[in-house]
């Protein structure tokens, strides 16, 4: 079984902030990391092949800088590693990046043909949710989106089926290979890597493939491929915090004072919830 | 103004400012544009001071004052202009529809009366003839009602087609979907196939008039940073958005409106096919927290057994449930449906409730939408206690039974309420 993991180097991004007095991000000591839900599918990656034997093949599309998240994948049991790195696909929305990483997985086929690719659910930075969605369409494999549980491998059978986690229970759905997954964080913590595992990792070639690599029209890639584009960026509102209750000093005066203010300033919500418990 | 050897005056980089969006970096015409440790770098000496890379930047980092012929106002091409109406489709579940799609269906109701358009609603389905009335009540004025068989389970493939050949056949300038597990997967596949723009999880909508674009702004970065995003030449310009987020309209059954019955071209291909479907059971364990309008909040602090009864008192008093914080799911405390968060879900309650919780960002980004937060921490420098409307400072252990007492004593009502605990 061919598995393709497509993965996604992400800031740390609780560690990007935005400076309130000059408005200016502050970026100092903010970390490059694997994304986290990535990680969790190469993950899962490793289980099948380790269950059904086969190859992972984990592809990212970045900067140079890119190739120490693919590294990492290597350390944890992906087989082979592509850097789609090229300026043509610098500033590229979800339906540019898409396009890129789908034909990055046709040209993977054309020498061993894909069963499955496995990605994280979202990326931290971005959280849109859409590049796996789109990379299936785009190849016309089935997607199954949020999946907790790989269930079954029929090779027989050519199918696979997996349990997702949707609006109101969960699911159990069956499909025919080649299909795209993409996973939830319950799918299984990622295992650590072994020395000689990270020595490999260290060592073996990263292949990098620009946009001639992947015979694709440079219009239709990176910005000039995505219809969207950022008008501008700006702080969120900061919620600004009432004055503090200080129960530490005296407990039935601070929370007496806490309820007589919030029955006073916010009568009409607690009105509202009290209406809602009542009707209950 | 920086020169280069050459002379050019050239472009230059603030990198407080910059985002590390590379958008410059597509756009620069001779490649001297470069990342350098997360932030754009100019080349001086292969910058031609085009100042191609100034137009494109959305956070305004690129310092260039050469005077510049404006570009003349891109007119809309005609094929855009065939494109009318802010569609909003309905996501269904056992023959009811989704909240989201009636929240989104007044929020297209205020974009549509902007742009001096119809609000289009989009319903795929099965038996679907009480909803399209009650999308009308809703504020739709055209609903276009696509009733076949093979709509009745969701499946992405043939929702994807459904409603791209809807698209097609309609062509609504706006699309707006509901950001559920559904609308999200189901939002990328249309996307993709028509080629369109698609921004997720939009906490703001609006329309600049000028130029009739849809102004979608979104949080990014784990929610750190707002961006306003531009579909400018595609169409239809397609939005999700979380549950919660817009204001559920009101209903107005006497509403007039239009129902139309649009043939489903079908879909022939082999599909997955569902095995089973689990649902959640509404006990402790397994309830949407992102349905419920108070919530009481666990954190790593208050990760106690003894106390859990006494918290859940708490909740079930005012009519929520509790919810937790990730410590407390990693320490096995609470499962994850419980969890408010970046990795879990995004809540917006009335009343939220943090008990001990220290209000790391992952968390905040979650929960920053509620309506009135309260924190209880020992910690008064605690960034939860910061945000909170009302931040008591003690040990909850000895606030929480005060607060039940003081509670019960204001509003004698809730005692009956509270006994079936």
């Amino acid at each position: 079984m061919h598995i393709v993991c497509c993965i996604k180097q992400v800031p740390d991004t609780t560690q990007v902030k935005i400076d309130p007095e000059t408005n200016t991000l502050i970026r100092s000591g903010v970390e490059s990391i694997c994304n986290p839900y990535d990680v969790v599918a190469v993950e899962a990656a490793v289980k099948l092949v380790e269950k059904y034997s086969g190859k992972i093949t984990v592809i990212t599309m970045g900067p140079p800088q890119a190739d120490s998240a693919l590294r990492e994948c290597l350390s944890i049991g992906a087989t082979d590693a592509v850097l789609l790195s090229d300026r043509a696909f610098a500033g590229a929305d979800t339906l540019a990046t898409s396009h890129t990483l789908a034909s990055a997985v046709k040209k993977l086929s054309e020498t061993e043909p894909v069963d499955l690719i496995i990605c994280g659910k979202q990326a931290i930075d971005g959280d849109t949710a859409q590049t796996g969605p789109g990379v299936a369409t785009r190849l016309g494999y089935n997607q199954f989106t949020y999946v907790s549980e790989i269930l079954k491998v029929d090779a027989a059978k050519n199918t696979i089926t997996v349990r997702r986690e949707i609006e109101g229970g969960c699911q159990v759905i069956e499909g025919s290979l080649p299909a795209l997954l993409s996973v939830e964080l319950e799918l299984g913590a990622p295992r650590y890597a072994t020395l000689p595992e990270l020595v490999r990792s260290l060592r073996q070639e990263v292949k990098v493939w620009g946009a001639k690599e992947l015979g694709v029209p440079a219009e239709t890639l990176g910005l000039k491929g995505s219809p969207t584009s950022v008008k501008q960026i700006f702080a969120p509102a900061p919620r600004k915090g009432g004055a503090p209750f200080d129960a530490a000093a005296n407990k039935e005066q601070a929370v007496q004072g806490f309820l007589d203010t919030i029955f006073k300033n916010d009568s009409a919500i607690l009105a509202e919830v009290l209406k809602s418990e009542n009707k209950g | 103004m920086p020169k280069n050897l050459k002379g050019k005056d050239i472009a230059d980089i603030i990198p407080d400012k910059c985002i590390g969006c590379q958008i410059c970096i597509g756009e620069c015409p001779t490649k001297a544009i470069e990342m350098v440790g997360g932030v754009a770098k100019i080349d001086p000496e292969l910058c031609i001071g085009c100042g191609k890379c100034v137009d494109v930047c959305p956070a305004n980092c690129i310092l260039f004052e050469k005077p510049r012929k404006k570009k003349a106002a891109v007119a809309q091409k005609p094929a855009l202009a065939e494109y009318k109406g802010v569609a909003v489709f309905v996501e269904t579940h056992d023959g009811r529809a989704a909240d989201v799609s009636w929240e989104l269906m007044g929020k297209a109701r205020e974009l549509a009366e902007k742009l001096g358009v119809q609000v289009l609603g989009f319903l795929p389905g099965v038996s679907t003839e009480a909803i399209a009335k009650e999308a009308i009540a809703y504020g739709c004025d055209v609903v276009y009602v696509m009733d076949n068989p093979l709509l009745k389970m969701y499946l992405p493939k043939v929702y994807g087609k459904a409603l791209v050949q809807l698209c097609n056949e309609v062509k609504p300038e706006i699309v707006l979907i509901g950001a559920t597990p559904l609308g999200r997967d189901v939002s990328s596949v249309v996307a993709t196939i028509i080629e369109t723009g698609l921004t997720a999880d939009c906490t703001g909508l609006d329309i600049d008039k000028e130029q009739r674009l849809l102004m979608m702004t979104r949080p990014t970065f784990g929610g750190n940073i707002m961006a306003t995003i531009l579909c400018r030449n595609h169409r239809p310009q397609m939005s999700t958005v979380r549950p919660m987020v817009m204001k559920m309209p009101k209903k107005d059954p006497a509403r007039r409106g239009e129902i139309r019955m649009v043939e489903f071209e079908g879909y022939t291909d082999p599909l997955p096919s569902i095995i089973d479907f689990i649902p959640r059971a509404s006990d402790v364990g397994e309830v949407d927290i992102a349905r419920v309008p108070v919530l009481v909040v666990i954190g790593k602090g208050a990760c106690n057994s003894q106390y859990f009864p006494m918290l859940e008192g708490l909740a079930h008093l005012l009519g929520g449930t509790v919810a937790c914080s990730r410590p407390v799911v990693q320490a096995g405390f609470l499962p994850y449906v419980r969890q408010v968060g970046q990795t879990g879900k995004t809540v917006a309650p009335k009343l939220y409730i943090g008990v001990a919780v220290s209000g790391a960002v992952q968390h905040l980004v979650g929960m920053q939408g509620s309506e009135r937060i309260i924190a209880i921490n020992t910690d008064r420098h605690a960034p939860m206690m910061q945000i909170a409307d009302y931040p008591i400072i003690g040990d909850y252990a000895q606030v929480v039974p005060q607060l039940i007492e003081g509670i019960k004593a204001r509003v004698p009502t809730l005692k009956a309420g509270s006994a079936k605990l």
